[in-house]
């Protein structure tokens, strides 16, 4: 290729491009509070080094092999493994229980905004659509804020150990999630057909019966399932606080050195969740 | 330049796309590829280009068997032919002049492809490159941004900064409007003619192909139906070749009544004989 | 005339997934002795009210304040160092994630791996994709023990924690969004002579990257609820200072604590959305 000389003039071609300062901002602010994080969170790769930690992990590591697989030990926690199923399972359900009404509320489609409210008055669209609307989404966004095992925790405390509270915890935090998801997928459904049922006389019962649940079900399906396998892992975590299932049992495991029971525990979460993945992967494929 | 001896494709549980192709192109020559859709073109350019292997056959590059290729070697000659695809296959979330200097990456090491991410090495050379296919100003725009012909625009930018051997464009016009597409043919033909390049070209305009090109490969179901100069191909060899493609049909009676979308537009070159 | 309706066609859901459904429910129902004449009972009723009754109303004392206030950066740290440890532990793992790199798809169509190289790659495959699973199946909680077992109380083994627990997470959708770009720019780019690596950086990367960051973002919204926990293992933040107050009946500053979690939960998930719409 005959190329022109390699020392252009560099007028001739457009500089380079007119950026926002966004990027110069946002990277300074992303470098600040990464080093201010760095030192609040005492980050010392030393101290993996340094004093016991080698032996430590070597303690650990030795501990955990083999893992126990008595059968004394396996039928002793079969217990808490289906009780960890259990939480999840009743814990998804209550967060259904909890998450779909409100999550009803909580779209704006459906209580104050759009098609269906054309010909309600002012007044009635804001006392009895936009009330209940936010005061839904408020409630919602206090329950999934909250973490489930501060919830746990509580519930603890008002009714017991056991499963039941770890029951509610996650019933409660999920309950929040699902609802403002569900209300996310209620709000993206296209109003069109809905117009059609609206014009047709159907009125609000059946205008959600017949033109939003079959828009919205799938979605809606495969989001509760994905939060199911998300509970199968939280229920494991709420023994920490004296909730149940299979974190009690790691826990005082872990307290007691017991690395080959903790690694046998492990191996049992990890078939439960796989196995929770994987029935809920199947019921998601049926349904797209 | 090229030498094709019984290649033939078979698309893993498909039939077979190209069956017993052989051919030979020179050095500098220019070759228009016509045939009805699912013909198998672009299967042969994909061969041509060295991204597909072909089940049999040989291909001979420049008196090397391309199957004897070391790693090294394969990428190398890769280097030496560029590709302007139907869809333009360009990187939307880039800007222009990454997706134009991208030419450079089998002549760029590593870390030089790197730090041109950060500050584009040689934008020059780049904007010089958009500036011969009629649009400098996109260098620093991002690339989804453009429309279809302005992307097909970029994508032989890139080419022109690969500065190949051989150009192979497959169906380069087939999303643009046909006085674009007449301006991209003509571009394409006059910058090989310039440079003396090969110029392979997939065309789904019969009409372009008899105005531009000094030979033309008719392919049917895989196999090369003709390979002659324009004026032997005849009504009769075009009709048989588009056989059962409707669609195709209509064009060639267009073509025979005369009615030329690309408005006659269509210049000889100097130095090939018609 | 009637004409015969026609035959129901088979049901997506057969009858006895239906009824499996039940069971399971009612197997749970009666394991975890969920009980709501317990809970709406006025027993159980008066119980929680005796509970919240106790929260409120939450210590506003300089020294809790100060305390929350220092538990809910210390939380904000963990999850923010611990989101960007987990990248840097997916970002490379992911790689070994995707086929499309190692030994199939467009890039390996003009020269496919030998059986042995094939065989390797495929064993890189199912190793990082394994060491992912083990990553992401053990909970924060436990590598936070694991990891205060081995370094020490603090917020340390927190980012710890988080860092390869959701660099297991990341790691695999990660790989998924690798293995599911457009491989169309690809082939152009190895057309020009580009090495794997280029077309990784020039072709892969620029398309995967607002996912990558839209994932990380999300995978931070957790995090950050995540990190609040820790404490009860000692890992640090306000979980610590939770735990403490739990233990210690302190009713009003867990009150505190908790307003203070929501605050934080509320703050990084504007953040996160404010970043997604300025960057994806």
């Amino acid at each position: 290729m005959a190329r022109g000389p390699s020392a252009a003039p560099v007028d001739r071609f457009p500089a380079s491009p007119s950026r926002s300062v966004f990027p110069y901002v946002f990277g300074a602010v992303l470098l600040a509070s990464v080093v201010f994080s760095l030192r609040e969170a005492q980050v010392d790769p030393r101290r993996f080094v340094e004093g016991e930690a080698l032996a430590n992990v070597a303690r650990f590591v030795r501990g955990a092999f083999p893992p126990k697989l008595s059968r004394d030990f396996l039928g002793l926690m079969a217990r808490p493994a289906l009780e960890t199923i259990q939480i999840s399972v009743m814990g998804t359900a209550i967060a259904v229980l909890i998450g779909l009404p409100l999550g009803l509320l909580a779209t704006s489609s459906l209580t104050w905004r759009g098609i269906l409210h054309e010909r309600t008055s002012r007044s009635g669209r804001w006392t009895l659509g936009f009330v209940p609307y936010a005061l839904s989404r408020a409630t919602l966004s206090v329950l999934r804020s909250i973490p489930e095992y501060v919830w746990a925790f509580m519930f603890v405390r008002a009714v017991g150990l056991g499963p039941f509270p770890g029951v509610l915890a996650i019933g409660v935090a999920y309950g929040g999630m699902l609802g403002k998801v569900y209300s996310e997928i209620l709000e993206t459904m296209s109003p069109r057909p809905l117009e059609t049922l609206h014009a047709a006389g159907a009125g609000k019962p059946g205008v959600i019966l017949y033109g939003l649940v079959p828009q919205a079900l799938p979605n809606v399906v495969a989001y509760t399932l994905y939060r199911w396998e998300c509970a199968i892992r939280a229920s494991a975590i709420l023994g920490f606080v004296g909730a149940g299932g299979l974190g009690q049992q790691i826990e005082l495991s872990m307290r007691m050195f017991q690395f080959d029971e903790v690694l046998t525990l492990l191996a049992i979460l990890f078939a439960l969740v796989a196995g929770v993945d994987w029935i809920s992967g199947r019921i998601r494929a049926r349904l797209a | 330049m090229y030498e094709l001896r019984g290649i033939r494709k078979v698309f893993a549980g498909g039939e077979a796309a190209l069956d017993g192709v052989s051919l030979a192109v020179g050095r500098g020559e220019h070759v228009a590829f016509v045939g009805p859709s699912g013909a198998g073109k672009t299967t042969l350019f994909r061969i041509l280009n060295l991204t597909l292997r072909p089940t049999a056959g040989t291909l001979v590059l420049d008196g090397r068997d391309v199957a004897g290729l070391s790693d090294a070697e394969l990428r190398r000659a890769r280097t030496r032919i560029g590709t302007i695809y139907q869809r333009q296959n360009l990187v939307g979330r880039l800007r222009v002049v990454h997706n134009v200097l991208a030419g450079n990456l089998g002549r760029w090491s590593t870390a030089t492809a790197l730090a041109s991410l950060v500050r584009p090495r040689g934008a020059e050379e780049a904007a010089r490159a958009l500036e011969q296919v009629g649009m400098p100003e996109k260098l620093w725009a991002r690339t989804d941004e453009l429309s279809g012909g302005q992307q097909q625009r970029v994508a032989i930018a890139r080419v022109l900064v690969q500065n190949p051997d051989v150009i192979l464009a497959d169906e380069p016009v087939s999303s643009v409007d046909p006085s674009l597409a007449v301006t991209i043919v003509s571009l394409l033909r006059d910058l090989s003619h310039e440079r003396r390049k090969t110029l392979l070209m997939n065309l789904h305009s019969v009409e372009l192909a008899l105005a531009y090109f000094p030979r033309i490969v008719g392919i049917r179901d895989g196999r090369i139906h003709f390979d002659l100069a324009p004026a032997r191909v005849t009504r009769e060899l075009l009709a048989e070749l588009y056989a059962g493609h409707r669609d195709d049909e209509l064009q060639l009676e267009r073509l025979q009544d005369g009615t030329r979308p690309f408005g006659g537009a269509c210049r000889p070159l100097p130095g090939f004989a018609e | 005339m009637a004409r015969p309706a026609p035959a129901r066609p088979a049901r997506a859901f057969p009858l006895w997934a239906g009824a499996g459904f039940a069971a399971l429910l009612v197997w749970s129902w009666h394991g975890t002795g969920v009980d709501p004449a317990a809970l709406f009972g006025p027993e159980g009723l008066g119980q929680i009210a005796a509970y919240v009754r106790k929260l409120f109303p939450p210590d506003l004392s300089a020294h809790a304040l100060r305390d929350a206030a220092s538990g809910a950066v210390e939380t904000f740290a963990i999850s923010l160092i611990g989101s960007l440890l987990s990248v840097g532990i997916a970002a490379p793992l992911s790689l070994l994630a995707t086929r499309t790199l190692l030994y199939r798809g467009i890039l390996f169509e003009g020269r496919p791996p030998g059986p042995g190289a094939r065989a390797r790659r495929v064993a890189l495959y199912a190793a990082g994709k394994a060491t992912l699973r083990v990553l992401r199946t053990i909970p924060e909680i436990v590598w936070a023990l694991i990891f205060v077992f081995m370094v020490g109380l603090g917020p340390f083994p927190g980012v710890l924690a988080l860092g390869f627990h959701t660099g297991g997470v990341l790691g695999k959708l990660f790989g998924e969004v690798l293995e599911d770009v457009d491989p169309a720019p690809l082939e152009a780019l190895q057309a020009t002579g580009a090495t794997r690596f280029q077309v990784l950086v020039y072709g892969v990367l620029p398309q995967a990257l607002p996912q990558f960051v839209s994932y990380t973002l999300y995978r931070w919204e957790v995090n950050i609820r995540a990190a609040a926990m820790m404490g009860f293992v000692g890992a640090g933040g306000l979980g610590q200072r939770i735990h403490v107050a739990i233990s210690l009946f302190h009713e009003h500053q867990l009150l505190t604590l908790i307003l203070a979690i929501y605050l934080i939960v509320t703050l990084v998930d504007a953040l996160s959305a404010y970043l997604r719409a300025r960057l994806v």
